[in-house]
């Protein structure tokens, strides 16, 4: 004769833990949410004693820059910032010694940065190497 | 006449060990962060072709208010060029990386003094910057 069982058994997970593993699950998925590496893009720029010999030895290509977008200036001449690299690697293709590649960027004072990243960018995709030129500041006294 | 107290029995509970340790484990991930700077205001600049940055002992920022931080802290820009030589030391190779985070819109006369000095402290400069996504 077979003998039944009264009832089922229960079998629940103990809900007293259920709030410590949500909160362990949150602090995990912060954790791991803010862990994100950062990206971005080298750049060589080389020291400003050796950008005064090399600029005295050859003439340079010289891009300059103003808070205005849309156009730089390549050799003195104002181009729009999209034709930049072609103009760039036009002149570069004819300059295969890595010294004549080397780029003069120029900035006013008010160019903003994200566009600095953008002329930089096209510079150093044309093949060539940039090199930093700032305006002088000079202070005179009057006596 | 006295009466005898029963021992207590004081044991740890062992059902939250597991807890513990993860607790714990999180909390030194947190700590490990090289340099905390994510307390500082700054949007990257954006830009098509990004690489992995990496891992570097000095973090320069130029927050929205254009002040500048050395690690996370407040420097002067004429303190900037000889605290990150003193940081890099006589590192070699990837070690000389100095992280370099200008907010977008901060301008020439702010962002390229830093890229002097870092230029002058001997570090391989490398620009935070954000994924450019191409609009369909």
């Amino acid at each position: 004769m077979r003998i039944r069982r009264k009832g089922k058994l229960l079998v629940e997970p103990p809900s007293s833990a259920t709030g410590d593993i949500a909160f362990n699950l949150i602090v995990f998925f912060l954790v791991c949410a803010s862990i994100e590496p950062d990206s971005g893009r080298p750049q060589e720029i080389p020291r400003s004693e050796e950008n005064r010999e090399k600029k005295e030895e050859v003439k340079n290509i010289e891009v300059a820059m103003t808070a205005n977008l849309n156009a730089v200036s390549l050799n003195g001449d104002t181009v729009r910032t999209s034709e930049l690299g072609s103009r760039l690697a036009r002149i570069l293709k004819t300059k295969p010694r890595p010294e004549d590649r080397i780029v003069i960027v120029k900035s006013k004072t008010d160019t903003p940065y994200h566009h600095w990243i953008d002329v930089t960018a096209e510079i150093e995709q044309s093949g060539g190497q940039i090199t930093i030129q700032r305006e002088e500041v000079q202070t005179i006294e009057v006596q | 006449m006295k009466i005898s107290r029963r021992p207590l029995a004081a044991n740890v509970p062992s059902m939250a060990m597991g807890d513990i340790a993860f607790n714990l484990l999180i909390f030194f991930v947190i700590l490990a962060k090289a340099t905390d700077d994510s307390h500082l205001q700054w949007d990257p600049a954006e830009t098509i072709d990004v690489t992995r940055a990496g891992a570097a002992k000095v973090s320069v920022v130029i927050d929205a208010d254009s002040k500048y931080y050395l690690n996370g802290q407040q420097v002067g820009i004429a303190q900037l060029a000889p605290q990150i030589e003193q940081i890099l030391g006589s590192t070699t190779g990837d070690d000389r990386r100095v992280l370099l985070k200008v907010h977008r819109d901060a301008t020439a006369n702010h962002f390229e003094p830093i890229i002097e000095a870092v230029s002058e402290a001997g570090g391989t400069i490398m620009h935070v910057l954000e994924e450019k996504r191409l609009k369909k």
